[in-house]
């Protein structure tokens, strides 16, 4: 029998020779056909959503960004994994992947491989990396040149996966329960105000308000920045794009927002799951579960610069030699800083992100707080039109 | 939709009005069922996909339904109109449609009415004019409105930014809306020029060369003689034209929503992600139903309010 | 007539159409030939050429399926169309029969028709018709609104057509038949033609519906498609493809319009404006 996999096309082809391994693995009991989806999430998720509410029977495995999952298993469109094969699952992997593919306790998704991001910076400007943010400001604003800090800062989900960051390094959390709003005043005025100083001071990059990740990689890799908090996907593309600039590059992990609180850098990251609607669901757990085993994410690792989910790989020395800042990655995943699980993610996320960017425009922090309270919980009850 | 309308209509008129009572022959009443009957395909495939439908829409929008939420189905009766019509967003994007469609529009039939005229009295070229009149109207709109976006856009390779040293334009709201229209204005002027161009056929060419001998010049004869004679033409364009922008989606979806910034909304756009997006059938469908109502008032408007007829024409 | 020494004056207008109309079209088939590595460089025209975007465009299964979608689709849906509007445009061409007006009138009103409004019911009924992400699932919706352009315009060649001829024919000796296929068939052509042409260029151009009734390379139009093109990586923007696709899809219109645009000039005006 076949069973479809739909995901995006990873790049370097390490999804579909996965696919191939796996489907040797099954010694002729089934055979697994790569489908590709869209490259961005949003598109992906469009294109299932829809075919998940019209009962598509064809999506047997599908990659889900890690947000997705509390809002497909109220929906019902994923199955819950069964004992034998959850077990399997959770074996060796890192926590943070593992939380974001559980919902009400049960999980449901497997994780296939994560991501974080780091704090990148110019080892000939900056001698002694920040640890904090306002640290960050702070000497970004003394250097001559190149003062410039890149992040994420249009009005999409990257900017929500900032504020999530500093909320919870703040002690705070945008939701207390999956229904309930958090945004506590201290730790949200906290966030609101180093999203402000940022983007107000002279350390902040022109376009912040329209950047999202590639342009941030762009500026940084082109050397007009000195710090850079993003994924490590800009790794590989500056040992490309720019040798000059990549030999000075360094890192460290996510800066903290109070100097005694250790940071809750983000968690992003695709977990395999399985259709509720499929016709073969023991065959279509036991593919997804070989297709994030320890030899294919090692292959997504090397091949596609993917973080692998499983503890082990972190110190295997060929993807270490590869990512020298193996480590970083798996303390941050250790800390990670899980988006809020709820079916109402995306509303949640765009009431967010709809408020606070752009991050120059937050004004008056205490009343952004509490407007960004409000606008939470009206996207928790599901009002509103978005 | 073209002057076609007019002159079927108006001929309809005048068989009618000439015919005697009918005595219903066997002739006619054959004539009767044949006629029933080749057109009734066509009547029911058009109603069922149209009619029931939009009665459909009509009872999901007073259900709170959510594909996210299965289990949670019920009634609300009017509650969904509640949150759309008191939704800054959708005010905002009623704004957003309005100022594009008016302004698309009176574009158009400014720049329409020049192609027009172009096209009526072009004597060198009148095929190639014609063809490179007619691309626009024929490219896939979505593949139209990418060339603006790309050519406009800063971060995706434009050649307007660097060529005209401004900052990205697709990032400031008014400047993208510059460019939707220039991508309206450019794809359907030509379909306007023909609108026009039907009624421009039918001024009479005795009448302008009589005004000419008299003296008028060429304003004078365009402005006394032929736009008054053309009037019901022009405003079943603008009837069409006005119907059609309002109900704009293409362009804005891909030029306001280039995913950097969604910085254009309109209503059908803001019904799709409703719908589409967000699953959530029940707004999505008070959203549709409410578009719907403003398409139906702006025919009414046009209809009653300044006469225009599209039974009607520069027939007369 | 507007004479010989006028014509530097045509020329020059007749050049500003052109450079207007097809400014963009001349852009984005600059853009598709720039290399994948110049794409966002920002200028007109490139600086070294090559077809490397069409290649790439190619390579991706989405592309090819979505232009065997969009082609069978259209093709589809015109062809009914006709046949069903060429019955109902005879009838309200040449019979009298009550509701005439009535139906040219709902045909105008669903011309009209805001697609958004109706989008969500077809989905949710598509949806459990297994329809969904379908040929039929778009040719449906297709034909709907198709029908009033094809049934407007027919109808208005059709009233032009002298039928007499026929009855002639018959005088003359001809069956009915042989009457309607050596006489009428001839004359009702260009209606047909016409029209077709209408309706496909319709079919082919649609968004609205093709973005939310399709979702895979089952029944994804290329417009939708274009909007969805996966770039390099998760993080790049595929503007290299979109605008080699883009090409590819205007071509074959600009040579029907190059063509045909005496039929659909005529067409469009409803035989108001002949050659």
């Amino acid at each position: 029998m076949t069973l479809k996999w739909w995901a995006y096309n990873e790049p370097s082809g390490s999804f579909t020779a996965a696919a191939d391994r796996c489907t040797k693995a099954s010694n002729g009991r089934y055979r697994i056909d790569f489908n590709p989806l869209g490259n961005d999430p949003d598109t992906q998720r469009q294109s299932l959503v829809r075919r998940l509410a019209a009962k598509d029977s064809s999506i047997d495995m599908m990659s889900m960004d890690v947000i997705w999952t509390a809002e497909f298993a109220e929906a019902d469109w994923i199955k819950a994994w069964p004992k034998k094969y959850a077990d399997q699952v959770k074996q060796g992997t890192l926590e943070g992947p593992l939380k974001t593919a559980t919902y009400n306790g049960k999980l449901y998704a497997a994780p296939a491989n994560s991501n974080t991001q780091l704090l990148w910076y110019r080892k000939d400007l900056v001698k002694n990396p920040p640890k904090t943010w306002n640290d960050m400001i702070d000497q970004a604003l003394k250097l001559k040149q190149a003062g410039t800090i890149e992040i994420q800062g249009a009005q999409y989900e990257g900017t929500t996966v900032w504020f999530n960051s500093l909320i919870q390094s703040a002690g705070g959390n945008i939701l207390a329960a999956p229904d309930k709003a958090g945004l506590e005043p201290a730790p949200t005025q906290k966030a609101l105000q180093v999203m402000k100083r940022l983007a107000t001071s002279k350390a902040a990059d022109p376009s912040l308000e329209n950047q999202k990740e590639d342009q941030n990689r762009l500026a940084f890799e082109q050397g007009d920045a000195a710090f850079q908090v993003n994924y490590p996907f800009i790794y590989p593309s500056a040992k490309a794009g720019n040798p000059k600039v990549f030999k000075q590059i360094g890192w460290t992990v996510y800066p903290r927002v109070d100097p005694d609180k250790k940071a809750r850098p983000p968690i992003g990251g695709f977990n395999w799951g399985v259709g509720a609607y499929t016709k073969h669901p023991t065959e279509a757990f036991e593919a997804a579960s070989c297709l994030r085993n320890e030899e294919n994410q090692r292959g997504f690792a090397l091949d596609g610069g993917l973080p692998p989910t499983l503890s082990k790989l972190y110190d295997d020395p060929k993807f270490v030699k590869q990512y020298p800042f193996a480590d970083e990655i798996r303390t941050s995943l250790k800390n990670a800083a899980v988006r809020p699980e709820t079916p109402l993610y995306a509303d949640v996320s765009l009431a967010i992100y709809k408020t606070v960017s752009p991050p120059g425009a937050i004004g008056n922090v205490k009343a952004m707080a509490k407007t960004l309270q409000d606008r939470v919980k009206l996207a928790l009850q599901s009002k509103g039109l978005l | 939709m073209s002057a076609a309308a007019e002159s079927v209509a108006a001929r309809e008129g005048k068989d009618e009005a000439k015919a005697p009572k009918p005595r219903l022959t066997e002739r006619a009443r054959a004539d009767r069922k044949l006629g029933w009957m080749l057109c009734a395909p066509a009547v029911i495939v058009m109603l069922a996909v149209t009619a029931y439908p939009i009665l459909y829409a009509v009872y999901l929008s007073l259900l709170r339904a959510d594909l996210r939420f299965p289990g949670q189905r019920e009634f609300i009766g009017l509650s969904n109109y509640g949150t759309v019509l008191s939704s800054k967003l959708w005010w905002a994007d009623v704004l957003h449609t309005t100022v594009i469609a008016g302004v698309s529009v009176a574009l158009e039939l400014v720049i329409g009415m020049g192609l027009a005229l172009l096209l009526h009295r072009v004597v060198v070229g009148r095929g190639l004019v014609r063809t490179s009149a007619l691309i626009p109207y024929g490219i896939v709109t979505v593949v139209a409105a990418f060339a603006w976006r790309l050519a406009f856009s800063g971060s995706e390779g434009g050649f307007v930014p660097k060529a005209l040293g401004i900052a990205d334009p697709l990032t400031s709201t008014w400047q993208t809306y510059l460019v939707v229209i220039f991508a309206e204005v450019w794809k359907t002027t030509p379909f306007m020029a023909l609108l026009l161009l039907a009624g421009l056929a039918l001024v009479n060419d005795d009448l302008l060369e009589a005004a000419k001998v008299d003296g008028a010049s060429a304003w004078q004869r365009f402005w006394r003689i032929t736009v008054p004679l053309m009037k019901p033409a022009i405003l079943v364009a603008l009837l069409f034209r006005a119907l059609d922008a309002f109900r704009i989606f293409d362009s804005v979806y891909i030029i306001g929503q280039n995913g950097t910034n969604p910085k254009i909304e309109t209503v059908s756009v803001l019904g799709y992600n409703q719908l589409l997006n967000r699953l959530n059938l029940g707004l999505g469908s008070a959203v549709s139903v409410l578009v719907f109502i403003m398409v139906i008032a702006i025919a009414v408007l046009f209809v009653k309010g300044l006469g225009t007829s599209p039974a009607a024409g520069g027939d007369e | 007539m507007s004479g010989r020494k006028d014509v530097p004056k045509w020329v020059a207008l007749n050049t500003v159409v052109l450079i207007a109309a097809l400014f963009p079209v001349f852009w984005i088939l600059m853009l598709s030939l720039k290399t994948p590595a110049d794409v966002l460089d920002g200028r007109l025209i490139p600086s070294k050429f090559s077809f490397d975007n069409y290649t790439t465009i190619f390579e991706q299964n989405v592309f090819t399926k979505a232009l065997i979608n969009s082609l069978g689709i259209a093709v589809i849906a015109t062809l009914i169309a006709i046949v069903l509007a060429a019955m109902a445009a005879y009838a309200i061409a040449r019979l009298d029969f009550p509701g005439k007006g009535l139906i040219l009138g709902a045909a105008l009103a669903i011309a009209m028709f805001p697609p958004i409004s109706i989008v969500g019911p077809l989905f949710n009924m598509w949806r459990s018709l297994n329809l969904f992400d379908t040929w039929p699932g778009l040719i449906i919706p297709y034909l709907t609104f198709a029908l009033p352009l094809a049934i407007y315009v027919m109808s208005a060649f059709f009233r032009e057509i002298p039928w007499e001829l026929e009855q002639a024919a018959q005088v003359d000796g001809a069956t009915p038949a042989v009457a309607f296929r050596k006489v009428m068939l001839p004359l009702a052509a260009p209606a047909v033609f016409t029209t077709a042409i209408l309706v496909f260029i319709f079919c082919w151009n649609d968004f609205v519906f093709a973005v939310s009734l399709t979702s895979t390379s089952r029944a994804q139009t290329v417009p939708a498609a274009i909007s969805q093109f996966p770039g390099a990586s998760q993080f790049q923007s595929p503007v290299g493809s979109i605008a080699a696709a883009a090409v590819i899809v205007t071509i074959p219109i600009v040579i029907i319009v190059l063509i045909f645009q005496r039929r659909i000039v005529a067409g469009l005006t409803s035989g108001a404006v002949k050659g």
